[in-house]
Formats: structure tokens, sequence, C-alpha cells
């Protein structure tokens, strides 16, 4: 197979960036995107020239590594993968491929397609954790969970924190990470204790990280890889008026994170 | 003794939590981007139930003039102060939708400082991009409809004499009761029988209907109401209100435009 490529190329955060055509023949079908990159790169650095540089990993769709947005979609035209898991296949011979970063005020650009995603780790370090000693392993079923909340939990903490929601989103708005990783913790009984605290730091992090506000367009459910729904948000901001009120209850508020 | 025994309260300041400051749960929990959509949400689910209000009670323009007219008087006399407590409090809502939408659309877009070459979507909806875009056509209409109907200040209807035009604020009617009110029948009539008129109400109507296809069925999720399984029911509810808010306001214009309504 046969593409015209048009990848975003730029050689450090301060520097202009353009979109760069490179046409890739030799490709098969049963390639995944990335190898496809790594087949433009073998020859780029043969010609003397810089390879594209993009974020990778596991290549197999479980570190969210692979940032990058084909055609207008964060990780391609496929539901529920990520770019390594993207193949070729998914592409008619001859295709034109836009290849950009995620473009957000809270993904810094580094160079190409690599973006910075610190932003993230931050929004998790004000408050997605349990404050529990660990000690001893706890007998099995001492703790009883529903399962419709062991569920629930399990659905959102399949977030590998991609991204790919806060880059499709109109709004920039990283709520869809936000939401699996606040619904995933306040739904088990080891987290819930923190919820109302945990849900107010976090939010405050994702605003002041310069994210947008959740209109409920629903771009990023289409994007998530790991298909978290956009009613994970619809808990997040349950579990925000729940505070609110707590904190006005109580006077708790003790201003954000 | 001391000198500072002459204080009146010689242990200082009486100890308050940083807690009990009511600014910090404002600037905490109204401050933020959820927050902020919360009150959207809140603000645009007040003035839908303004809207459907509204329609309701303008259906009284089908059962004729005596119904129209009584009901207009009731409001504006009967129930006496109240109605400048509607009124401030409507504006209030009014203003507060839509200067905190504005102002999250500004953040948002500064969030995304350098956009995509390419743009696409996967499932997002044209009502859904284009809420700020609806929202002002629908904030200008309201001015215009005020300046219209409430204040009559764009229309007039022909004078019986034939020389220049009469205010409609100056239309008259006699109740059954023998009380003379304003004529808001007559006033409506005129209004729609004028094309461009009419033009300018249909269009609005079409464009509010696509802000709140969107809106209701948004707020419902931004209030925390809606799970994955009742995602369509919020859909259907949306839908549904802007249809009927639509159909009913729709109607009255149509009615006069064919002459169903008429002088
Ligand atoms: C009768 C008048 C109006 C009604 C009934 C109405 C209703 C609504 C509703 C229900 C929402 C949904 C809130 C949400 O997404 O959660 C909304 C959103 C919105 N409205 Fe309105 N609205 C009206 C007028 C306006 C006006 C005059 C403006 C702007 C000048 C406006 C701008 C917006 C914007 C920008 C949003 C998107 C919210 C966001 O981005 O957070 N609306 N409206
Ligand atoms: S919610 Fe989905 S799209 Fe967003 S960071 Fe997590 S895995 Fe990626
Ligand atoms: S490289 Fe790990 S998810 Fe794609």
């Amino acid at each position: 197979m046969k593409f015209t490529l048009h990848i975003w190329r730029q050689p450090g955060p301060n520097a202009r960036g353009q979109m760069v055509t490179y046409n890739v023949d030799d490709i098969t079908g049963d390639m995944s995107f990335l190898e496809m990159i790594d087949v433009l790169n073998e020859r780029l650095i043969k010609d003397g020239v810089e390879p594209v540089a993009f974020d990778h990993d596991c290549r197999e769709g479980i570190c969210g590594s692979c940032a990058m947005m084909i055609n207008g979609l964060a990780h391609g035209p496929e539901r529920g993968a990520t770019t390594c898991q993207l193949h070729m296949r998914s592409f008619k011979n001859g295709d034109n491929i836009y290849v950009e970063p995620w473009r957000a005020k809270g993904f810094p650009l580094l160079r190409d397609l690599v973006v910075d995603r610190s932003s993230f780790d931050r929004i998790i370090q004000s408050g997605g954790f349990v404050n529990v000693n660990t000690g001893g392993a706890p007998d099995g079923n001492s703790l009883p969970i529903p399962k419709a909340d062991s569920d629930k939990a399990m659905d959102a903490a399949q977030c590998i924190g991609c991204g790919a929601c806060a880059a499709a989103c109109p709004n920039a708005s990283a709520m869809l990470f936000l939401s699996a990783k606040v619904g995933h913790l306040g739904a088990m009984p080891q987290g819930e204790a923190e919820q109302s605290d945990r849900v107010r730091k976090m939010v405050a992090t994702h605003d002041r990280e310069g994210f947008g506000h959740c209109t409920f367009i629903g771009e990023c459910e289409a994007a998530c890889p790991k298909e978290i729904s956009t009613e994970f948000i619809s808990g997040l901001n349950r579990d925000y008026i729940g505070s609110a009120v707590k904190a006005a209850v109580k006077g708790e508020a003790r201003g954000g994170a | 003794m001391s000198a500072t025994s002459a204080a009146i309260n010689p242990k200082g300041p009486r100890l308050r939590g940083s807690a009990s400051n009511p600014f910090d749960w404002l600037n905490t929990y109204l401050g933020s981007s959820v927050g902020q959509k919360i009150l959207v949400a809140i603000t645009g689910l007040l003035l839908m139930s303004f809207a459907v209000t509204h329609m309701v009670g303008n259906l009284k323009m089908f059962s004729g003039p005596e119904s129209i007219n009584k009901y207009a008087y009731f409001l504006k006399h009967d129930i006496g102060a109240w109605i400048w407590v509607a009124r401030a409090g409507l504006f209030l809502v009014f203003v507060l939708h839509l200067s905190v939408a504005l102002s999250l659309k500004t953040k948002a877009m500064a969030a995304r400082p350098v956009g995509y070459a390419y743009n696409n979507s996967a499932q997002a909806t044209p009502q859904s991009k284009t809420m700020v875009q609806t929202g002002i056509v629908v904030g200008l209409f309201i001015i215009f409809h005020l300046l219209h109907y409430t204040f009559g200040m764009v229309h007039g209807i022909p004078a019986a004499d034939g020389k220049g035009e009469r205010n409609y604020l100056s239309l008259t009617y006699k109740l059954d009761d023998g009380v003379v009110v304003h004529d808001v029948y007559k006033m409506v009539v005129a209004g729609f029988s004028t094309g461009w008129l009419s033009a300018i109400y249909l269009i609005s109507q079409m464009v509010l209907f696509i802000h709140l296809s969107h809106g209701i069925q948004s707020s419902l999720q931004t209030l925390g109401l809606v799970n994955r399984r009742f995602l369509p029911v919020a859909r259907l509810i949306g839908y549904g209100t802007a249809g009927v808010i639509f159909v009913g306001n729709v109607a009255i214009v149509v009615a006069v435009w064919v002459g169903w309504v008429k002088m």
C-alpha cells in the first residue's frame, strides 16, 4: 500500500512548526500505524533527515503513550483502539493521512508529535489516590463489594491516561479522564470516604492546568481507546454537587487543592 | 496594671476558621469549570421553563381576544408587584446564563491556543458545537421581541383615518365585564400579518429549537441526572420539550399568517 502523509514537524517547544508531506510505499495492511511511521523514519534516517519524533512504549494498547491525531480523530478512525492498535488496513490505498500532535494548552508541545502530558500526573497527584496504610493483605471477602460497583470501578479503571479525550474535545476539556479517575475510586468503599475532597481538588487542578469545561458534545467518548462513557462525567458532576453541599453544611471548603 | 488591660477584648479577635468565610465556598465551587457549567445548566433550564409557560399562555390567542386580553391583564395588574419580582428574576437568570456561558466559552477557546489543520468529528451533533452561536441569536431575538411587543417600538398598525400609524400600546379592548384593557390580540395579529416580522419569528424559533435540542439534554447530564441507561430518555426529553416550544410558538405565527386567527 502507498500513502501520502502530512505530518506536523516542529523541532522544539518554541520553534515554528508546519505540516510536511511525505510519501510512503511498501506498507502492508497488517502493519500498525506506528510501524508505518517506523518505515518512514528509517528512510528519513538513511536520507540524513531528522526522523519524526513520536511517543510510544508498549505497542499493545495499554500504556497510552502513542498520542496522535489522525485525520482529525484522536487515535485514528477505529473505535476503541489506540494508535499502536490501529492497522493500515483501516485506510484505503493511496489515502492522504494528516498526522498532528494533541492540541491543548494543558499539553505543551515538545517536538513533532510529542507533547508534555505531565498535567495529567499533577491532576492525579491532587487526589487520584486513596490514603490508607496498606499493611498486610486483608482476608478474602472481608470487605464485600457489590458486583455492579466493582464492574463500574473496573470500567473506569480502564483509562490509560492517553489524553485523547482532551485532544478530541472541542473545548479541550479533560473531563472524561478526570471523571474516570474520580469515578473509579469513588465506586469503591476504600475510596469513597475521600470522594468529596477528591472531586473538589481534582477539578481545581484540571482547571488550573488550562483545560476547558465540558458541554457534553461527546467527542471524548468516541476518541477514548478504552471506551469510557460520558456517564462518568455526569457522575463526577453529581459528586461535585454533593461535595459543594457537604462543604456548605459542614464548612469544609478550603479552596481548591 | 499593664497597658494591654485597657483593650476591649484582651484576648484578641474571636477565632474563626477560614472555612467559615462564605467567599471561600463561592470561589471554590462556583469558580470552577464544573460549578460554572452547573450554573449555566440551572439557568438554562429555568429559561426553558419560562419559554414553555410563555408559549402555553400565548396559546390563548386561539380562544379569541377576550381570553388572551384577560390573561394579559391578569399578569400585568392582578398579581400586582409580583410581576416586577418575576421580571427582575427572569432578567437576572438571563444575564447569568449568557454571561457565565460566554465566559466559559472564552476559557475553552484559550484552552486550545493552536488548532488542528484537519478538523473532523466522530459523533458530535452540529447543534452541540454551535451553542454559543445559536445562543447569541436567541439573545438578540429576545431583545427584538421585547422592543416589538413590550415596548411597541418596531412596528405600528395603520390608523383608522389612514393617516400615519397607531402605536401597539395604544390599542384598547373592552372586556365582557366592562374593564378597558390593552388589546394584545389585535397587536399580535397586526404583528404576524406582516411578512418580514413573521419571518424573523419563524427563523428565531428554529434557532431556539436547535439551542434547546442540545441544551436540555446537556443540562440534565451536567446536573448528574443521567447515566448510560437514561441517556436516550434525556435526549427524548430534550428534543420533546424543544419541539413542543417550537410547535406551539410557530402555530400562533402561522395561524395569523394563513388567516385562521384574524382581527
Ligand atoms: C430563552 C433563552 C435561552 C434558553 C432557554 C437557553 C437554554 C440553554 C440550556 C438549557 C443550555 C444547556 C446548559 C448545558 O449545556 O448544560 C444552554 C447552554 C448554553 N446557552 Fe443558552 N439558553 C437561552 C439563551 C441563551 C443566550 C441568550 C445565550 C448567549 C448569548 C446562550 C448561550 C448558551 C451557551 C453558550 C450555552 C452552552 C453552555 C456552555 O458552553 O457551557 N443561551 N442554554
Ligand atoms: S478517558 Fe479514555 S481518552 Fe481520556 S485519557 Fe483515559 S483512556 Fe485516554
Ligand atoms: S504504545 Fe502503548 S498504548 Fe500505544
